[in-house]
């Protein structure tokens, strides 16, 4: 605690409030480390420069993915959420395909962190009780943790012949995906104007609904 | 210890281990969680992991008999796959919370274990 007497005697701005000073100098000390392990392999030459990247973005993935999980505040857990979505957008572009990276960006970075911000807000998360995790809890740790032990054994273990990797021309996949696939995606789209036109439909306020609702409570 | 280039290279275990383990983390998310929202933010997780993996075969899978000489454009359709998950996965996420919006405004929350009108 001799941190906080310190930060305490700091003249620090209003905004920099402690919880938030404290919260970043932890994080900076958790993060430090595995960074310079990396970069000290990387001039070692035990790893990659691909290699270094793809610990850093399975890092953040992991890292998220598990705020998701053990946060209490659903607020916090779907920020994390969010960091994993940009994590994997990284990933994507490790794997050559920048065009997904960037929808991966603009879909999870913006339309799905708006849209579950705003049900967070229109449903008064932080008014319900602190204790988001039912009662279920362990059994749902007990089938996370045996699927993804199994899942990652099984691919670990098979022998993937497939050192021959492939880079996506741009042009190519909007070739295949107008030229080959080009039912689908109008039913995609389709789907997409339904779904959109549904849920305006449904979370719409009905004067006569909620006077009937008024009216039977 | 220095390694030769086969070993530094990315290969296709290193893309499926991580979507194996954020499919795992997002089932383990689904399933304890009592909020709706955060089950959804759940199934989010496991269709960014599906994303992943269908990239990494995308990527690594011309030794799958998928790609052949006439039709260099075939791996690509992971890719499309892909496009296609995350059409889905927004309408989703769109018509899921239009309905915890909804249940909220008739049963005042969205706690799973309190929506239990259908119980038997």
């Amino acid at each position: 605690m001799g941190g906080a007497v310190v930060l305490n005697r700091l003249p620090l701005p209003a905004q920099l409030d402690r919880t938030v000073t404290t919260g970043g100098l932890l994080a900076g000390a958790i993060v430090t480390p595995p960074l310079i392990a990396l970069i000290v392999l990387r001039v070692l030459g035990n790893i990659s420069s691909a290699q270094m990247v793809w610990w850093m973005l399975a890092g953040v993935i992991v890292a998220g993915a598990l705020g998701a999980v053990t946060l209490r505040n659903v607020v916090h857990s779907a920020l994390a959420l969010i960091a994993a979505a940009m994590g994997l957008a990284g990933m994507f572009l490790l794997l050559a395909s920048e065009f997904l990276a960037l929808v991966q960006v603009l879909v999870y970075g913006g339309g799905v962190a708006i849209l579950l911000m705003f049900g967070l807000m229109l449903t008064n998360a932080t008014e319900d009780p602190v204790v988001i995790d039912g009662s279920q809890k362990p059994f749902a740790a007990g089938v996370g943790l045996i699927l993804g032990v199994a899942l990652t054994a099984a691919m670990l273990s098979a022998n993937w012949d497939a050192s021959i990797s492939t880079v996506v021309d741009f042009r190519d996949l909007g070739a295949r995906l107008y030229r080959d696939f080009g039912v689908p995606f109008e039913v995609a789209s389709l789907v997409l104007l339904v779904a959109l036109v549904g849920a305006v439909a449904i979370s719409r306020r009905d004067n006569d609904d909620d006077n009937d609702a008024e009216a039977a409570s | 210890m220095p390694s030769s280039a086969q070993d530094l290279a990315l290969t296709l275990p290193h893309y499926l281990v991580v979507s194996g383990m954020i499919f795992g983390i997002g089932i383990a998310v689904a399933l304890s969680k009592r909020n709706a929202i955060a089950v959804l933010m759940g199934i989010e997780l496991m269709l960014n992991a599906v994303n992943l993996a269908f990239l990494a075969f995308s990527r690594f899978g011309s030794s799958f008999g998928i790609a052949s000489e006439g039709n260099p454009a075939a791996p690509l359709a992971g890719h499309v796959f892909v496009v296609f998950i995350l059409t889905v996965a927004a309408a989703e996420a769109a018509v899921a919370l239009a309905m915890a919006v909804l249940v909220y405004r008739r049963r005042e929350t969205v706690d799973l274990d309190r929506i239990n009108l259908m119980r038997w």
